[in-house]
């Protein structure tokens, strides 16, 4: 028997005439998905290692070790060492982390990258091999400290407070008016924020990590049909994706609280490229005493990262280039808005 | 090239890269050696690795030369890529290919580089095999499309001989556990197979997801398998957890026989949306424990299950979704499957597998194997030498 999509939906159940004739041609005999459905299933891809800076890396160390048949033998890299960040670690001071770890990277890479000169002394592509190797070994060591997380626990799984932004929904359309690009609405957990940038007329480009936000945001989307999209997954990798300065404004709300420093300047550098000229970057973020009070013993033990003041914001986002921060300290809640633009 | 032992009759000798437990194609061995001792020929399991658990059971491939006596037929257990290919390629004795698939390399590019690389040079070996090879066994049609594809000469398709008829009976003590877990809420989805790209879970979660959305809040999915690619695994946990799925969603392995019979006597349906299957085990063991069956129509499936399942050719969330909760909604038309599957066991004819193994070797044991043999089609054989192709 064949039974295909008579399926009931958030929209209730499908016509049988909608199930697709198994003799069509087209996708193994299935229409496409519709957007909400394909991003639930695209969210899983994203998680597939290929492209991704480790897995350059590795296979650019996997080149280095011909297979037998070309007549040469080289020692396989063993990936890196198991005690990696232990031995990062062991300086105890966190300044000094990031360069102890790199340090021993760069230690791992010189004494493999020996055996391969004294086992192979003669000239193979194997020297683009180990170009690549380095590019990608310099790429990532400045993620590395972002990365690093030994309990494999994300911020976005623990109980955090959650912003309501709705003091800043009528700021928020009248900042964003005349967008003629996408918006970027950075997580979608705070309260007003998606219905107030339907409301300037942008097109949404929302993002969380937490697939049931993404879900529920898709099913019940403000605004004319097609304006919202919404993507699972992190903020920082899904500006990263973009291309420069297809923004007009990125609004971002609770992965600027909780992330490291490390992560913040990253999340707000990798804002910053995908704006457009005079673009707009708006931080919604919590008052660093109402979060505190809010926040499980738990939670504040595992949490790397503490909301900056909303001063250090504006301080932070002029030295990284952005122009007029300023900073709109909340009167009803305990939101905080810094507004910045990017260079015309 | 040959040390040739003297006084030892010949007999019909297995040849696998590893020869694990719990594992499809070592129990599938393990199950044809016991058959050949039992019919009386001689028979030793070859490998190219030795797994500590079976290492008794086996001797290295690279010995045979010395064990070696006129008449031996070598049947090589294909799923991966190995040293030994090209090596029995180049061996003189008449070589049976029984085939268990090849999964190919695109399932696994994005998720594991080297086991890609791995599945590309076992197609390219298998090409290189196929060819020398006086029989090539595939345990569907499918697979045996694909050993003609690859230049077998000669095919059969003898279904999979290791499926215990009549089930194993579910462990109590974990079937009670079962049912007092699924009291609390349900339905109960299960999905059984390798933690493997071409298996596809990610697509039974996401499924999982709308129908929580939707018409089932309440239900849950027990995923049984191995870690067989790790980033693999890793990522469906993750894809669980960034869903609101953790406690939705279980993950098991290396499940007793009896523990893994509890799970398909409780179930409510088993999912199956893998993209590339040879045969499908599972369907038949879903079939064998009365519960209804929802699959995508991919490799061997229909040809497996039948009429005993719910076929889809879009397996979207909304799709599968949607496809088992009208079946769960529908009790007639679970019994109506149900009934299907019992049905279709019979005719899939597994408890003559095993002795449809063993006589079709037999048959290449004893040079009948061609023209006049089982399957009125190939080449001749010279016992111990070369087919004449």
């Amino acid at each position: 028997m064949t039974a295909s999509a008579g399926a009931t939906g958030p929209d209730g159940p499908r016509d049988a005439a909608d199930a697709t004739d198994p003799g069509d041609p087209t996708v193994d005999g299935a229409a496409p998905l519709p957007d909400d459905e394909r991003e639930l299933l695209d969210a899983f891809e994203r998680l597939a290692p290929a492209g991704s800076l480790q897995w350059g890396f590795d296979d650019a160390m996997r080149r280095l070790s011909p297979s037998g048949d070309q007549g040469t033998w080289v020692e396989p890299w063993r990936g890196l060492p198991d005690d990696l960040w232990e031995r990062g670690r062991g300086a105890k001071a966190a300044e000094r982390m990031l360069g102890d770890v790199v340090a021993v990277l760069a230690q791992e890479l010189t004494e493999y990258s020996q055996r391969i000169v004294d086992d192979v002394r003669r000239t193979v592509p194997i020297e683009g091999a180990v170009f690549d190797a380095i590019r990608y070994l310099a790429a990532r060591v400045d993620r590395l400290e972002a990365a690093a997380d030994p309990l494999g626990m994300r911020p976005a799984d623990l109980a955090l407070p959650v912003a309501d932004a709705t003091e800043w929904s009528t700021a928020l359309t009248a900042w964003l008016a005349g967008a003629d690009h996408p918006v970027v609405v950075g997580e979608l957990g705070a309260a007003g924020v998606v219905g107030a940038v339907a409301d300037s007329g942008a097109d949404v480009d929302g993002v969380d990590p937490l697939g049931r936000l993404v879900w529920a945001l898709l099913e019940e989307a403000p605004g004319r049909p097609g304006q919202v999209r919404a993507t699972v997954g992190d903020v920082t990798e899904h500006l990263d994706r973009l291309p420069p300065a297809c923004r007009s404004a990125v609004v971002l709300s609770g992965c600027p609280d909780r992330a490291a420093l490390a992560g913040k300047v990253q999340l707000v550098t990798s804002a910053h490229r995908v704006l457009v000229p005079g673009g707009t970057l708006v931080l919604l973020v919590h008052d660093q005493e109402a979060w505190d009070a809010a926040l499980e013993p738990t939670v504040r033990d595992l949490l790397a990262g503490r909301p900056f003041h909303p001063d250090t914001w504006a301080l932070v986002l002029g030295h990284l280039g952005l122009t007029d921060p300023v900073v709109r300290r909340a009167e009803r809640g305990s939101v905080h808005a810094v507004v910045a633009r990017s260079a015309r | 090239m040959t040390g040739r032992a003297s006084g030892r009759a010949p007999g019909i000798h297995l040849f696998v890269p590893m020869l694990h437990r719990r594992d499809a194609v070592g129990e599938h061995t393990r199950s044809l050696r016991d058959r050949l001792v039992a019919a009386g020929v001689p028979c030793t399991v070859y490998t190219e690795l030795p797994d500590p658990d079976t290492v008794d059971e086996t001797r290295p491939y690279t010995g045979y030369a010395d064990d070696a006596v006129l008449g031996d037929v070598l049947v090589y257990q294909v799923a991966t890529r190995s040293d030994m290919t090209r090596w029995l390629a180049d061996r003189p004795e008449p070589v049976v290919l029984n085939y268990h698939s090849l999964t190919p390399a695109p399932f696994f590019a994005r998720w594991n580089n080297p086991i890609a690389r791995m599945q590309e040079a076992a197609v390219r070996d298998l090409a290189e095999l196929a060819p020398r090879c006086v029989l090539g066994i595939g345990v569907s049609e499918f697979d045996v499309a694909e050993l003609r594809a690859a230049g077998c000469p000669d095919t059969r398709r003898i279904p999979v001989a290791n499926v215990p008829l009549p089930p194993v009976e579910p462990d109590p003590a974990v079937r009670a556990t079962l049912i007092a877990r699924k009291a609390q809420g349900g339905p109960w989805w299960l999905s059984v197979g390798r933690l493997a790209p071409n298996k596809c879970h990610q697509e039974a979660i996401a499924a999982l997801f709308v129908a929580r959305a939707t018409s089932a809040p309440d239900a849950h999915l027990t995923i049984v398998g191995g870690p067989t690619e790790p980033h693999y695994a890793a990522a469906l946990r993750r894809y669980a957890a960034d869903l609101g799925l953790t406690g939705a969603v279980e993950f098991t392995t290396r499940l007793t026989p009896g523990g893994l019979a509890a799970r398909y006597a409780t179930a409510d349906v088993l999912v199956m949306l893998s993209e590339h299957e040879g045969f499908g085990v599972p369907l038949v063991e879903a079939m064998s424990h009365g519960l209804p069956v929802v699959a995508h129509d991919a490799g061997a499936v229909a040809e497996t299950v039948g009429a005993a399942g719910v076929l889809l050719h879009d397996k979207g969330p909304r799709a599968v979704a949607g496809a088992v909760a009208s079946l769960l909604a529908d009790p007639a038309r679970r019994a109506e499957l149900v009934a299907a599957g019992r049905a279709r066991l019979a005719a899939l004819g597994l408890e003559h597998a095993g002795s449809d193994l063993v006589t079709a070797l037999q048959a290449v044991a004893s040079g009948t194997q061609g023209a006049g043999g089982p399957s009125g089609r190939g080449t001749p054989v010279r016992p111990g030498g070369h087919s004449s192709h």
